[in-house]
């Protein structure tokens, strides 16, 4: 029986003994709390010592780091990298021509442009061996003795294995065009439209594409709002349902691109339709009449072309209105911007419309010998939009020397069908042929590997 | 004494309104409300329970996942969302049902389990005529439905027709009938002394005497043999032999998965709520405050409530304070204590509470008659 109470007694004690342990730990866990929060805290690196002098040796093999402003392009490293994970390309200006490169830190005059210091890290075995016949010291290991240099990064973590290609050289083309590097650029370019061509066959990147063009023209529409006028002078009016119509005829106007006076007109009559007009409606439109700023007159031939042609011409004359002083800071080069934009008033101050403003800039670049494939491509991207009938109906006038669009062709549902559409459609876009040929082109390799149906053949008469 | 049902009823009583609207409108009402809590206390009481086992084992539990962009502090309040994540997590699954399995059985299952621990609420006070019903025999009634689970657990057990079901269900029915018979005894002593079946008549005997807890060590005594067997009573460790992990899988719950499993742990953990609602309204004064207990000197200069924090709404709120306890304790036993085997079980149960419990009884009846 005794036996019995000691049991329960020393239960009692042990019970408590144990609440007490974990009560303890429950309170004081500041300092006895074992989890890492991972990406957020992290290891620190320990300090290791293989024997030697600690000063003289990376004794921490983390990662390659390259000070690309320090490389003078010799090769060294990758000649004599053992598993060939370093890959450097250079351009020399030609002959004759006066390119200063900078010198490095160690004062060695650059002779080169590296245009490009790859590193894979995927491959790199971390022997160390680049780091010592390179002269100026700037390839490395980060971490340990260059700590000071380079923050250590050892997680390595990438999504892709691409990722672990470092690319540390990526001069611009302002670079390329000092040393004379058109070629290299250009067979660059030529590889990578070669890839993007390949994506587009086998149908992928569609979506990020349409993403990007949504967002750009959300951007420019922003752009829109916010120069000039905008519905904010409606505030002050009190009525809800007046504010709403007035706000209403205030955006069919400026899309139709209307000048400030006809758009106040416009407006007023809006308001005396609807029986809504008061003291604070006019004084709002009288805001908007004597609204003046510079893009009424940049563009005095805007709202005659608004109101003569429909619909068509109103979403191309927004475009224009896109085009002011502003969009050539899209170009690089200090002085052939200047030159742009000297180009530009001079072309407004004699109310040119926008063709006639890019081709006087064209002009005053080429006199000036600063055209480069860049700013030609934008300026063409102006001139181009100002063509109302090609910006807004791409599909409808099929003409014979412009080819349809690729992406007409992903209504095709087979995989395998579209592919070889796709592929018949690169073809004929390379040689230059018309809609209706590539189209018979199509047909012809379809009916013949008998991939044929008569949903294609459908959407093939619709395109030719 | 009021109730809601009766208030919502009382209500309707000028209108020319259909009877059997009104019937409609008093179940859903309440109905809503008992779901309502319960589905509350189970994101809470999940995420306060994976905070409490992480700092008793020297962790930090979840504290990535935060809601609306408000991810909390360092530590407690870490990962504020967590319970919501997994709780769409749960409601989205597959509902999987084995192909040997007793599928209408396997499918009734929970809901019975989740019916014992609803219906227990219609007769639980939340504070002064907080209650959806007033019984004259609400103790009796919370003891009679708490028990409706087991039916639950053996059919589920049963139905899944898989070994470890059927053992964790065999050791449920087991060790949660055994618990009852001393947390009816030591309920007992409160209707002994107080002379009431009815929870507002407990409550009310409190609030003339004192906290029942406070009345005898015998009570004392009834409140520890009622909490440790309430804590078998809902299968939790260091009782969960029905769901050993390290033994039979998942016990009766093995089978089940998404939405159906969700309902067994809602009402697990409404379960704890019942099980510490009943505690502090048998043993600790139900919606009393504390303050009452003392008796303070300055009493006379402030209206009284002012003082002691008493009434309905904070009848809520001292509710929800002494349950939170309870409900901690049953997590720090928890974190604490390793598995019993099933003898080790038993006998705690038939061997030790039940021969206290009912000397407890008889010599609590004997300081009634002394005192």
């Amino acid at each position: 029986m005794s036996e019995y109470f000691i049991e329960i007694v020393n239960g009692v004690k042990t019970f408590l003994t144990g609440m007490k342990m974990t009560l303890k730990h429950y309170n004081n866990k500041e300092d006895l709390v074992a989890t890492l929060q991972y990406p957020h805290e992290k290891w620190p690196i320990p300090e290791r010592n293989i024997g030697f002098e600690n000063s003289e040796y990376n004794l921490i093999r983390s990662r390659l780091h390259v000070d690309i402003d320090d490389c003078i392009g010799c090769l060294q490293c990758e000649k004599v990298c053992p598993v060939d994970c370093i890959t450097i390309d250079t351009i020399k200006p030609p002959k004759g021509t006066d390119v200063d490169f900078g010198i490095t830190s160690l004062d060695t005059q650059k002779k080169m442009l590296v245009t490009r210091f790859s590193i894979d890290m995927s491959e790199c075995m971390y022997c160390n061996l680049c780091a010592y016949p390179c002269p100026e010291e700037c390839i490395y290991m980060v971490g340990g003795p260059n700590e000071h240099k380079h923050e250590i990064d050892y997680e390595f973590s990438q999504y892709k294995r691409d990722g672990l290609i470092y690319e540390f050289a990526e001069p611009t083309d302002a670079q390329f065009a000092e040393v004379g590097g058109e070629a290299y650029v250009e067979s660059r370019q030529s590889q990578k439209q070669k890839l993007e061509d390949g994506a587009n066959l086998e149908g992928v990147f569609e979506e990020e594409k349409k993403v990007l063009v949504t967002e750009e023209s959300e951007k420019s529409a922003q752009e829109e709002e916010d120069s000039g006028l905008t519905l904010a002078v409606f505030n002050d009016v009190g009525d809800k349902p007046a504010r709403g119509v007035a706000k209403k005829a205030f955006q069919a106007a400026k899309r139709g691109n209307m000048n400030y006076i006809a758009m106040a007109d416009y407006v007023a009559s809006a308001v005396d339709d609807a029986g809504k007009s008061s003291p604070e409606m006019t004084a709002a439109i009288g805001v908007i009449k004597n609204y003046k700023d510079e893009a009424v007159t940049e563009e005095p031939s805007a709202p005659i072309v608004a109101d003569s042609v429909g619909d068509v011409i109103e979403v191309a004359s927004s475009n224009v209105a896109e085009f002011d002083v502003k969009s050539l800071n899209a170009i690089e080069d200090k002085m052939s911007r200047g030159i742009a934009k000297k180009a530009f008033t001079a072309a407004k101050r004699e109310n040119l419309d926008v063709n006639g403003k890019i081709d006087a800039i064209k002009l005053a670049l080429n006199e000036a010998e600063k055209m480069t494939r860049d700013i030609d491509a934008l300026l063409s991207s102006f001139f181009k939009s100002s063509e109302p009938t090609v910006e807004v109906n791409p599909v409808a006038p099929v003409s014979e020397a412009s080819l349809f669009d690729i992406k007409l062709l992903n209504d095709i549902e087979d995989k395998m069908v579209r592919g070889s559409a796709k592929k018949v459609y690169m073809a004929g876009k390379r040689g230059n042929r018309s809609t209706l040929e590539v189209v018979a082109d199509i047909r012809k390799e379809l009916v013949g590997s008998g991939m044929m149906d008569d949903d294609i053949d459908n959407l093939l008469n619709e395109l030719g | 004494m009021t109730s809601i049902v009766k208030s919502i009823i009382g209500s309707f009583q000028g209108f020319p309104i259909d009877p059997f609207l009104l019937a409609v409108l008093a179940i859903l009402v309440p109905g809503i409300i008992i779901f309502l809590i319960m589905a509350v206390n189970a994101l809470i009481a999940v995420y306060f329970e994976r905070k409490v086992s992480a700092f008793m084992q020297d962790r930090l539990g979840p504290m990535e996942v935060g809601i609306f962009g408000f991810k909390g502090g360092k530590r407690f309040w870490g990962g504020i969302g967590q319970t919501f994540a997994d709780a769409i997590k749960l409601l989205s699954k597959e509902d999987i049902i084995p192909n040997d399995a007793d599928k209408f059985l396997m499918m009734m299952a929970p809901f019975i389990i989740f019916t014992g621990a609803f219906l227990t609420f219609i007769g639980l006070p939340i504070s002064d005529s907080l209650v959806i019903s007033n019984f004259n025999i609400g103790i009796f009634y919370i003891i009679a439905m708490s028990s409706v689970g087991v039916i639950g657990i053996i059919l589920a057990g049963w139905s899944s027709n898989n070994k470890w079901s059927l053992y964790g269900a065999m050791r449920a029915a087991a060790q949660m009938i055994s618990y009852e018979i001393p947390i009816a005894l030591s309920l007992i002593l409160v209707v002994l002394v107080s002379g009431h079946l009815d929870i507002h008549g407990i409550v009310q005997w409190q609030a003339d005497n004192r906290w029942f807890i406070l009345h005898s060590p015998f009570a004392a005594l009834g409140f520890i043999i009622y909490f440790v067997s309430v804590v078998a009573e809902t299968n939790r460790t260091p009782f969960d032999i029905p769901e050993a992990e390290s033994e039979l899988v998942a016990g009766w719950m093995t089978e089940y998965s998404g939405f159906r499993w969700a309902l067994f742990f809602l009402s697990e953990y409404a379960n704890m709520l019942i099980v510490a609602f009943v505690a502090s309204i048998v043993f600790l004064g139900g919606w009393l405050s504390p303050f009452q207990l003392i008796d303070l000197p300055f009493i006379d200069i402030l209206p009284e409530s002012w003082l002691i924090l008493d009434g309905t709404v904070f009848g809520i709120f001292w509710m929800f304070v002494k349950a939170i306890i309870l409900i901690f304790c049953m997590m720090w036993f928890r974190w604490t204590f390793p598995r019993l085997r099933v003898d080790q079980l038993m006998y705690v149960c038939w061997k030790i509470f039940i021969p206290f419990a009912l000397a407890n009884v008889i010599l609590i009846s004997i300081w009634e008659l002394i005192f």
